[in-house]
């Protein structure tokens, strides 16, 4: 099979994003960046390094962190796709606490790798409503960020956990 | 980017087995952590790719009546770190299966793809052969049970025979007085130097050793020579013996230089991580 | 000492600068947050243009080649792809660039020079067949020898990268003489005064050393990107990018365009950190573009970005002579520097580490000379603290090396010899702005507090003080509209550092309106009005300057409007926060601004001009200081050293927003704590062997030591109610304080960083034999 002059496969699938069903026909090849980018205008949701390293571009599947560089739109079928633009009220647009803390704390400078963190941490606390300092270090280390050494980040996470404990 | 495939959904091991004797060009994958990789950096290319996920034989964790643990080849990472099971058995499985990578590639990577790659670096590969795992493999010659040591044959090279799966990895329950203990250092991405220690100690003598060195070879690989020295030692003993075993750690097997890890460091890093696995093992079991 | 409280975080503020207008000092919520935080920031990648199509770029795989044949013709006719391009296709623009010298074709043109040159592009439909179609294109190379380090390229024989003269820029700020210098020299920099021989004679003691840099790469989270448009004989590229003007500049040279016909366009940025200064992959979208017809996108990946730009190694002998006292007589230096393949803008980071080897001390003689030298490596350019890095962990290492010999702790060896405030670094340059010796006083008592004494533990400070601000070149436009909104149009980019929030808060304070009537329109070439540069940690200070100056021209012209359009004598009115005062009554901004146009709409502009004159004279703008301290660990078996304990103080004379003046020393001292303890990138021959982020590793959330940090506020800078500027402070002492605190734990000495566990065990091994 010649990549180049065959027509290329394509395969239908059904894709849950932000608790919205879409049904789409895509490539098989396609990652779920490669969709929410290129198809589905959600930008939100960042490419660096592309190669599952950096966390730049992490979503949830079913309540997991995943790199959407790394997994195919296809393997998403059947599972509850979470990205960046989901997080804040659909009706309201109130943030998320964790997207205030954020703010609060100035928790990012060029913005870049925040939405991957915001969905990690989404991730963190969901499992974990109040993790210690270590915890949430730990949890983030898979998560780069270049511009604020990280110490921004680590107390709204922590900040965010706090005002969210019942 | 990822050349163009099509996409194989089986339910059942048979109808994968089948599939990929049949369709040219073609891999198994099931969180595709390292598959996709290799495939976007152009490295490798497949024209049908077989998804594992929808196979429930290849996922779940089992424990029978002997407390021999079960662990289907496409369970995540993710789920055998919270096992109950495997933390009660083999906590050290549990504690290396939460520092796999990152993550993300916890969620959706699985220790059968992780074997089967065979990345010299991986860490679950030398843990499970210092536990002395097995290995248990179906296609369609039929079923085979192997051994880690036997299964990993070098770099990025598995037994596996064309048209077969790793089904499971089977851990026996550990015996009186064994222990499981895994040093790592990472100082990139992938490990630098990792040790595994089992250790089983009867009346305060070390009965038998398995240190298993990974990372720095092309595969993991048994410290034979060194495991000797701490054979049939009093643990009082034991600081002792760690120092004549830790230098012969590293000359189990051929080192390469890494960038920022020459061979000789590195072998250096598995006689440091073999003393403190040794200590964690005996730790555990006070 | 002040303590800031808001939604949370709390900033340590010290000093006593006197209060200013709201809502300067204020750590407001930023402009930029809710963008952020809900991924509808827009950067370079987020942009669509009708027709856009994609490029991707076949690379040299030899470090030195020229090139016999490139035959691109299967590729023409790959599935999707719409034209492509080599040197041969681009015969109507001006292939060279550069702003320091013109040495960079934008395109490899019958040589390549480095591992990952871009030697063809190809523009397709999309980005798959794009790569696919790069595999169908042949290029025939006849390899020539290469040399990758920079101490063998000066050798007699070794092979010149760039044969015959290269037109040579102005590069404002440094002379050069190049003379008999070997063809390999790029760039040569000197800085000296006094006499060192006499100095060396008489000295108690000599300390000689040679320190090693790395080259490191900058990782901004966003790769380099360029988007580019012709339409109708005019170019706009959208880039992530921090300088548009001097992009701006290079493109209307390469394709002979007027300046007006060029727009250049950056939103936000994703990191910027000096790698994105100057022109990168402009030029070549821009050319992919005009042989396509169709606008095009040329998106690099992490791997190419590493191969277009990364930071400049440095090799330095340095040469200090001590009295008895620990009074320091005189310093040398000898500095080569590994410029890659291209100068780029390794020139102006030469020329910088020689200003800022010597340390912010009293000096009588000092001679530094550094050359940026060509090597067949991928192009050193910018990166955070410009040659401060490299040369301050070398003049700070050899300090604690000389405290040592001489017997005197090395925190008093400094104390005797740092400048005071208002005393010239030296000759002919502007004053010190700072009291280093209370920042370094603040730096004791903290790292004093706390901690772990004992073995494998060590404890450091390091000093430093870098020429900051670049050039005053620039302008800023506020327009006070009818309805009292600002307008404010400014060149500087936000990358990340706040300028989007920062300027604003100037503006506000400045026309006495509230922060949220203010709206900042920034970095479009086409829209606001010339800057020279975001970077050089300047922009708070010299745009700060030119938001002020364009401030009180709108008053000026409102004055006199008022005037006319209330028929009294513009000298008669007083100005007050918002408006102006006449009989009792005052008049608001906007209000002056509809009576004069007698009309509910209208609006006035100020200008506001930077140059070299009045209070931005005399240079450096503002001096930089870099002043924090370190308490490691060292463990002696694996080598591995973690800071344990960080303490910095950012001495910015006024914090506009404290919050993120305080994310700037926190962000730059984690970052070069990166390079200290592990990154280098590593030539294996004419390959760069760890150009991923696989094996390249920067720092993660687990490597954070416990940070005290500082806001020293004296309002004793040129810039806005004092303030001066940051962002490269703590990036340059990092590295010697954990070296030099290493040596403490541990007693080794250690003159290369990144001080690896590798590089530390091996030291340890050696101290072990020698005992």
């Amino acid at each position: 099979m010649s990549a180049e002059t065959d027509p290329r496969p394509t395969i239908e699938v059904d894709l849950s994003i932000n608790g919205r069903s879409r049904r789409l026909t895509i490539e098989p090849r396609e990652t779920v960046a490669e969709v929410l980018r290129g198809r589905l205008a959600l930008t939100g949701t960042k490419v660096s390094c592309d190669a599952q390293v950096c966390g730049t571009c992490t979503v949830l599947l079913d309540n997991r962190p995943v790199s959407a560089c790394s997994v195919l739109a296809a393997d998403a079928e059947g599972q509850a796709l979470e990205t960046i633009e989901g997080l804040a009220d659909p009706e309201s647009g109130d943030l998320s606490p964790l997207q205030q803390a954020f703010i609060d704390h100035a928790a990012f400078q060029c913005g870049f790798c925040t939405p991957g963190f915001l969905m990690a941490a989404t991730a963190l606390l969901r499992e974990e409503p109040d993790p210690s300092r270590e915890r949430v270090m730990e949890a983030l280390e898979g998560n780069i960020c270049r511009c604020t050494g990280y110490v921004p980040i680590v107390d709204a996470v922590l900040s965010a956990a706090r005002r969210s404990a019942p | 980017m990822i050349r163009p495939f099509e996409l194989h959904r089986p339910t059942t091991i048979a109808e994968a087995s089948g599939l990929l004797m049949t369709l040219p060009e073609s891999a198994l994958y099931r969180g595709g952590t390292e598959l996709l990789q290799v495939m976007k950096l152009g490295l490798a290319r497949f024209a049908h790719l077989i998804d594992l996920k929808r196979i429930p034989a290849l996922h779940g964790i089992t424990t029978d009546e002997a407390g021999s643990i079960r662990i289907a080849a496409g369970t995540v990472h993710h789920e055998i770190e919270r096992s109950t099971a495997v933390r009660a058995a083999w906590p050290a499985l549990a504690e290396l299966e939460r520092h796999v990578a990152n993550p993300r590639v916890r969620s959706i990577g699985s220790i059968g793809g992780n074997l089967c790659f065979a990345e010299p670096h991986s860490d679950p590969a030398a843990l499970l052969l210092a536990a002395d795992a097995r290995l248990e493999l179906e296609g369609a010659a039929g079923r085979r049970t192997i051994a880690v040591d036997d299964f990993i044959l070098g770099p990025l090279e598995s037994d596996v025979a064309p048209g077969e799966l790793l089904t499971a990895i089977v851990l026996p329950a550990p015996a009186a007085g064994m222990t499981l203990a895994y040093r790592r250092l990472a100082l990139a991405e992938r490990p630098t130097a990792s040790v595994a220690c089992r250790l089983t100690v009867l009346h305060g003598v070390v009965v038998e050793v398995r240190l298993a060195v990974g990372a720095i070879g092309v595969r993991p690989v048994l410290a034979t020579v060194a495991s000797a020295a701490l054979t049939g030692v009093p643990v009082t003993d034991l600081e002792e013996a760690i120092r004549v075993a830790s230098p012969l750690v590293g000359q189990a097997c051929e080192v390469v230089d890494e960038p920022g890890a020459s061979a000789e460091y590195r072998r250096h890093l598995a006689g440091v991580l073999a003393g403190r696995a040794v200590r964690a093992a005996t730790e555990l079991m006070a | 000492m002040s303590v800031e409280e808001g939604a949370g975080p709390v900033v340590h503020r010290v000093g006593d600068a006197p209060p200013a207008p709201d809502p300067i000092g204020i750590s407001v919520p930023r402009r930029d947050g809710r963008a952020k935080v809900t991924g509808a920031a827009q950067f370079t990648v987020d942009l669509h243009v009708p027709g856009l199509c994609h490029a991707k770029m076949l690379r040299s795989p030899y470090g030195h080649a020229r090139i016999r044949s490139i035959d691109t013709s299967a590729a023409r006719g790959a599935p999707g792809v719409v034209t492509v391009v080599s040197a041969a296709d681009l015969r109507d623009v001006e292939l060279t660039y550069g702003h320091a010298v013109a040495d960079h074709p934008l395109i490899a043109d019958g040589r390549v020079r480095f591992v990952g040159e871009p030697v063809v592009g190809v523009v397709a439909e999309d980005p798959l067949s794009a790569e696919l179609a790069l595999e169908r294109i042949e290029v025939d190379y006849e390899p020539l020898p290469f040399v990758t380090d920079p101490v063998e390229a000066l050798r007699e024989g070794s092979p010149v990268i760039h044969p015959g003269r290269t037109e040579r820029r102005e590069h404002r700020g440094f002379e050069e003489d190049l003379g008999e210098e070997h063809p390999n020299v790029c760039s040569r920099s000197e800085h000296a005064w006094g006499d060192v021989e006499p100095a060396f004679a008489q000295a108690d003691l000599i300390v000689e050393g040679e320190y090693r840099y790395p080259s490191a790469y900058a990782y901004a989270m966003e790769p380099y990107i360029s988007l580019a448009r012709w339409r109708e004989g005019q170019l706009t590229v959208w880039s992530s990018a921090q300088h548009p003007f001097m992009v701006r500049e290079d493109l209307a040279r390469v394709f002979r365009l007027p300046l007006a016909a060029v727009q250049v366009s950056v939103p936000y940025v994703g990191g910027g950190y000096g790698s994105k200064s100057y022109t990168k992959v402009e030029p070549l979208a821009a050319a992919l573009a005009l042989r396509a017809g169709r606008p095009v996108r040329l998106a690099l990946s992490v791997e190419e970005s590493i191969l277009t730009t990364r930071s400049v190694a440095a090799v330095s002998r340095v040469r200090s002579a001590f009295n008895a006292d620990g009074r320091i007589l005189a310093r040398t230096a000898d500095i080569v520097m590994n410029s890659g393949a291209y100068a780029e803008n390794s020139p102006r980071v030469a020329n910088k580490a020689t200003k800022r080897l010597a340390g912010p001390y009293r000096i009588p003689a000092v001679r530094v000379v550094s050359r940026a030298v060509y090597t067949n490596t991928a192009p050193g350019s910018s990166y955070r603290g410009l040659g401060g890095p490299q040369a301050v962990f070398a003049g700070e290492t050899q300090m604690d090396e000389a405290a040592e010999r001489l017997g005197i702790d090395p925190t008093e060896l400094r104390r005797r010899n740092l400048l005071d405030k208002g005393e010239r670094p030296w000759p002919g340059a502007r004053p010190l702005d700072a009291d280093i010796r209370a920042d370094v006083e603040i730096v004791t008592r903290e790292l004093a507090v706390g901690g772990i004494v004992g073995p494998g533990r060590g404890r450091s400070l390091a000093v430093s003080a870098s020429d900051g601000g670049a050039e005053p070149i620039g302008s800023a436009m506020l327009r006070l509209l009818s309805d009292g909104s600002v307008a404010l149009m400014c060149g500087s980019a936000e990358m990340g550092q706040g300028s989007s929030t920062v300027l604003p808060q100037i503006a506000a304070a400045e026309m006495g309106v509230p922060l949220e009537r203010v709206q900042l329109v920034q970095s479009d070439t086409a829209v606001v009005s010339y800057d020279r540069s975001t970077g050089a940690s300047r922009t708070t200070t010299m745009m700060g300057l030119a938001i002020q100056r364009a401030a009180a021209d709108a008053k000026r012209q409102l004055r006199t409007w008022a005037g006319e359009a209330l028929e009294a004598n513009p000298d008669d009115f007083v100005e007050q926060r918002y408006g102006l005062l006449l009989d009792g009554r005052t008049y608001r901004w906007d209000e002056i601004v509809r009576l004069w146009f007698d009309s509910g709409s209208g609006e006035v502009v100020g200008v506001g001009y930077v140059r070299r004159d009045g209070i931005t004279q005399e240079l450096p703008l503002f001096w930089e200081i870099g002043c924090l301290g370190v308490e490691v660990s060292v463990d002696e078996e694996t080598g591995e050293v973690r800071v344990e304990r960080l303490v910095t103080v950012g001495d910015v004379g006024r914090a506009i927003h404290p919050l993120m003046a305080e994310g700037q020393d926190v962000g730059g001292a984690i970052m070069g704590m990166g390079v200290a303890l592990r990154e280098e990138l590593t030539y294996d021959g004419q390959t760069l062997i760890n150009g991923n982020l696989w094996e390249y590793r920067v720092p993660r959330t687990t490597d954070l030591p416990e940070i005290r940090s500082f806001l020293a506020e004296r309002a004793d800078g040129i810039g806005p109610y004092g303030a001066k500027g940051g962002g490269e402070a703590t990036v340059n002492p990092i590295a010697p304080a954990i070296v030099n605190a290493v040596r403490r734990a541990v007693g080794i000495d250690l003159r290369e960083v990144p001080a690896s566990p590798e590089r530390v065990w091996r030291a340890l091994q050696a101290r072990k034999r020698d005992a």
